[in-house]
């Protein structure tokens, strides 16, 4: 038992990285203006579908991972100026269904753009072996997934914390008024905030293609989880959802170990949990959502 | 004269409807799909009590319209071959299972209340796929529809029909009366402004905890009834995007209102129906409407009429009175816990 | 005090509105209803949205190509096959009320299709309580030839069980008897988990290792950390679509497909192209192939022609959906045929028990008792590339099982299957 603690352990800790990245863009978004994505997933899929078109067509796996999230932002931000905004004043719930209904189309798109069966997708095969680590063999590719996500981490720490945008956009998610009538383009913070998130929610896409099939509905499997995260780590917490995410990822490899059937059900009663006992979950802040 | 006018909607509607075994096959329809709106329509009305009328994001309730499936699957497999059985047992099951969440859903409110409606509905959604020994797993239950036990009559796809057509004009009359009530009317209150209505001396959890009951009841009697009529239980009915589909439905007709249950709910099972028979495409087109929905037409047909009808003579205490669903009512404070 | 929810007036303009709706809606059936009314039309239920659009739509081209090989020679009776296709969205619910009303509306005279388990066994229900005919040609859970079984509902698909015994014999005898199981947690991993453990123990061999994965688990890696430790002779990969990919591809990455030999009951083209190549490994049971002599039959005419027909119309090989389709509406027009009526019981009686040689190798024919067909399946080792010129061609056949030899006996399945004729 002991000698299968370590790879589960660490194991946890990498799937909870992903969870986490994917977590940290829905938060972002819903942090500042109260938008449920349901599309998230949506959207990382479409990211993965463009990197392997990309790759398709001869660009380096390293292009696509960053061109594919930056064409899926673009499509973001169109998202969000004509659909999202109209939403900004209304309960939360409306954003979720909207989304929802966007998710149903994009599904369809995406059958009628690449077929109803998976596309083959795969990292380059520089990354596609594995590290012996000597208590396990584990695949290149996934600490990869780890690494990128650090540096996304690194990145957006310091674009919030460094940067004079990343400052108004702090400001703005604890006082949007107070910051609007201090001069700053409130509508232009709303979508590059979501823009930000996307691209998260793109590089996430690109990495999941590599490691998990690519189909239409790839992008539902990983929504749930994600959701899942911002609550139990805490809505209006970007640092909640770094945590949230490994607990998550934990949970679930630990939880194989001992009882497996569980595993995916642990995660809604965890939330459940979460939301009877603390709402605001493990470091929620006062927020949108009171 | 107000009083008459609607005793006539009723009335006519009510002849309609009791023509559509005649004038489905004219529309290329079977009737049973038209069964089929008459007892979502109750599924519609379950969630329309919670959102519609008391404020609260009901998106779990697909949770209670499968225990009222798989009750009603389990009791005429296991119990008794008996068509009113099967419906008494799908709905209590449901009922246990309002009773059981009720108090852990009472404890939040706003986005918290949905998201934990969510968590619960897909703790069902698991158990159903995963004990295949009692629910048949992903492979569902089939069972036959059994008889009404005192008249030994079977069931046929138009007597299901009536049948379908009494519960709905019953309960649709039972919802009214519960929503004019001045039970109902406080629902309203406390979406309108719950900290008031407890400032009032008001226990707003006992309200709100029966609202849970009586949504469960009626979300669980559809899917008794749903279940009886495809002759089927399986785990997606419990899933949230199912629930999804109950609030679009609500909001497709108007919630906060008497009719737009029964509204909604004809447009998506019948449109869907129609089509995906013509394109498989089907899809994009339920999503832009969902889209649409949510940007233009928050207000939802009926509640659209009622808008239009009030148009330019409002007071004060019309705005209280109206029940139906301001989508731009603002995001109060203090609303989320 | 009570206020009347619509005034005259806005019922007037809703009731106004309402009509309008309808009658938009009937020139959309204007083209059914208007069809030739000495055809013979057949009720298609496929999944054409959701998980399993792709074989939703290659069972529908098999069935298209027979519809039009029939045609062609004149129909039946003189009357040409219509098939009417409608989408059950992989929903149980829905497909019911599609069934119902290809039946009550449409006038079909037999329904076939489905792909999923669960959708099956709902329209074979509905079917029944209709007395139409239902060929399912896709879903294939054992009880539709099981404890579900009915007169009227028949099944082209080789079912759970001779998937298990057509793969776990050649399995064994090729790699060994200790078996690592990765298992989806539900209905339809369970019965391959029983039709295995049956084998097993024939075998005397061990499971090493059994692990449920539950529904939605689309990380494997906690599963296939285990593998090492118990030390199989063989990994069974059990899970079916997306999970099959990544459960695939994750074993890659983690370098186990090097390690040790892997197999399963069933693999289909279709999830196969969403693979990578260097995923694409291992020993399946098949259910028919294309490009092989073993499942198509030395110089076999038919199944040739059948192949490059779908290449040229298509322009894709044909799947083992593709022969589903193709097989079902074949005989179920053939019996029509024969039995000189659409009368469902007769139909039934002139499907079962006969002979017959199609676009496989050998000879088939449904089985009397459970009204399984019965027909030949088939292991092969993936190709990853497919082949030099063929980018499709990813199986090498290297073994054929007989029904027979795969199937539970009649014995086996009169205890639980009761068809019930009128």
């Amino acid at each position: 038992m002991i000698h299968d603690l370590g790879p589960q352990l660490f194991n946890g800790l990498v799937l909870g990285a992903f969870y986490a990245i994917v977590a940290i863009g829905l938060s972002l978004i819903m942090n500042l203006t109260g938008t449920i994505n349901m599309a998230h997933g949506s959207f990382m899929t479409l990211a993965g579908y463009l990197a392997y078109s990309l790759v398709l067509r001869g660009t380096s796996f390293w292009f696509a991972l960053i061109a594919a999230p930056l064409i899926v932002v673009v499509v973001g931000i169109v998202v969000e100026r004509t659909l999202v905004r109209p939403l900004y004043k209304r309960e939360p719930f409306y954003s979720l269904l909207m989304t929802f209904g966007l998710s149903l189309i994009a599904e369809e798109v995406y059958r009628l753009i690449w077929g109803p069966n998976g596309v083959p997708f795969s990292p380059p095969a520089s990354l596609n072996g594995a590290l012996s680590l000597g208590f396990m063999s584990f695949p290149t590719f996934r600490i990869f997934i780890a690494v990128v996500l650090v540096v996304a981490i690194v990145a957006l720490a310091l674009f919030l914390t460094r940067t004079r945008f990343g400052l108004r956009l702090r400001a703005a998610v604890q006082d949007t008024e107070m910051i609007a009538a201090l001069g700053t383009n409130t509508q232009l913070l709303y979508a590059v905030n979501f823009g930000l998130g996307i691209f998260l929610a793109g590089i996430a896409g690109v990495l999941a293609g590599g490691m998990l099939g690519l189909s239409p509905t790839s992008g539902n499997a990983l929504l749930m989880p994600a959701f899942v995260t911002v609550i139990i780590g805490g809505m209006g917490s970007l640092f909640g959802s770094i945590v949230g995410g490994l607990l998550i990822g934990l949970a679930i490899s630990l939880t194989t170990l001992f009882i497996p059937a569980a595993s995916e059900v642990s995660m809604y009663v965890l939330m459940a949990v979460v939301l009877l006992v603390r709402p605001r979950g493990l470091f929620g802040e006062e927020g949108i959502f009171g | 004269m107000t009083a008459r006018s609607e005793l006539l909607v009723g009335v006519v509607a009510v002849a309609l409807l009791a023509c559509a075994p005649f004038l489905s096959p004219v529309v290329h329809l079977d009737v049973s799909i038209v069964s089929e709106v008459l007892v979502t329509a109750l599924a519609v009305m379950s969630v329309n009590l919670l959102l519609g009328y008391t404020g609260l994001p009901a998106f779990g309730n697909a949770a209670y319209f499968g225990l009222g499936a798989y009750g009603a699957a389990l009791s005429v497999k296991y119990f008794a071959a008996d068509f009113v059985v099967a419906v008494l047992i799908g709905t209590l099951a449901a009922v246990a299972g309002g009773l059981i969440l009720g108090p852990f859903l009472l404890r939040r409110r706003g986005i918290y209340f949905g998201l934990l409606s969510i968590a619960f509905g897909q703790v069902f959604y698991f158990i159903a796929y995963r004990y295949t020994d009692v629910t048949g797993g992903e492979d569902g239950m089939n069972f036959p529809r059994p008889p009404v036990g005192l008249v030994h009559v079977a069931i046929t796809e138009t007597a299901f029909y009536y049948l379908a057509l009494v519960v709905f004009v019953v309960c649709l009359i039972a919802f009214r009366t519960v929503v004019r009530s001045p039970f109902g009317r406080t629902l309203i209150a406390i979406r309108q402004n719950e900290a008031r209505v407890r400032y009032l001396g008001l226990n707003t959890d006992r309200f709100i905890f029966v609202a849970l009951l009586i949504s469960a009841t009626m979300a669980g009697l559809s899917g008794a009834l749903f279940g009886l009529l495809i002759n089927f239980a399986y785990p997606l009915e419990l899933d949230w995007h199912q629930s999804g589909y109950f609030v679009l439905m609500m909001i497709l007709g108007g919630g906060g209102t008497v009719w737009g249950s029964l509204v909604g709910s004809f447009i998506y099972v019948i449109g869907k129906d129609i089509i995906s028979t013509i394109t498989p495409l089907w899809q994009i087109f339920l999503g832009a409407l969902f889209v649409a929905c949510v940007l233009g037409f928050p207000r939802g047909i009926v509640g659209s009429l009622q808008a239009l009808r009030r148009g330019g003579s409002q007071t004060a205490a019309d705005e209280a009175a109206n029940a139906a669903f301001d989508p731009n009512a603002p995001v109060e404070a203090g609303r989320g816990v | 005090m009570s206020r009347p929810v619509l005034s005259r007036r806005s019922f007037v303009t809703l009731a106004g509105a309402g009509s309008a709706a309808a009658a938009f809606g009937i020139p959309a059936y204007i083209p059914r209803i208007g069809e030739a009314a000495e055809s013979i039309k057949i009720g298609l239920l496929e999944p054409y949205t959701g998980v399993y659009a792709g074989p939703a739509e290659n069972e529908t081209h098999g069935f298209e190509m027979a519809a039009d090989a029939w045609n062609k020679r004149g129909g039946i009776m003189g009357r040409k096959i219509e098939l009417v296709k409608e989408d059950e969205q992989n929903d149980p619910g829905v497909a019911a009320q599609k069934a119902r009303k290809l039946v009550n509306q449409d006038k079909v005279l037999a329904l076939v299709g489905t792909v999923s388990s669960g959708v099956s066994l709902s329209v074979a229900g509905v079917a029944n309580s209709l007395g139409t005919l239902f060929i399912d040609s896709g879903g294939h859970t054992d009880d539709v030839t099981g404890k579900s079984c009915h007169w009227n509902v028949f099944r082209t698909c080789h079912s759970t069980w001779m998937e298990t015994h057509a793969t776990g014999y050649s399995l064994a005898k090729r790699f060994g008897k200790r078996w690592f199981l990765i298992t989806p947690d539900y209905a339809y991993g369970h019965s391959l988990e029983t039709g295995f453990k049956d084998v097993i123990a024939r075998v005397n061999g061990t499971i090493v290792g059994d692990e449920l994965t539950p529904l939605g688990t689309t990380d494997f890696s906690s599963y296939l950390t285990k593998i090492d430790a118990a030390k199989p002779d063989v990994v069974l990969v059990l899970v079916q679509g997306d999970d099959y990919t990544n459960c695939l591809k994750q074993m890659n990455q983690f370098g186990l497909l090097k390690k040790y030999p892997v197999g399963g009951p069933q693999v289909e083209l279709e999830p196969l192209y969403g693979l990578p190549p260097e995923a694409r490994q291992g020993y399946w049971g098949i259910e028919w192939y294309y490009k092989s002599d073993k499942t198509l039959g030395k110089g076999n005419k038919l199944a040739h022609e059948f192949v490059a027909n779908t290449i040229k119309r298509y322009g894709k090989p044909p799947t083992a959906r593709n022969a589903f389709g193709y097989v079902t509406l074949d005989r179920l027009a053939q019996a029509m045929s024969d039995a000189k009526s659409t009368d469902p019981v007769k139909v039934a009686r002139a499907i079962e028990g006969v002979h017959f040689n199609s676009i496989f190798n050998g000879s088939g024919y449904y089985r009397k008792e459970d009204h399984q067909l019965m027909w030949p399946m088939w292991v092969a080792k993936i190709r990853p590339d497919g082949s030099p010129g063929d980018k499709y061609d990813l199986f090498d056949v290297t073994d054929i099982a007989a029904a027979e030899a795969i199937e539970q006996t009649v014995a086996q399945k009169e205890q639980v299957c009761k068809l019930g004729y009128p």
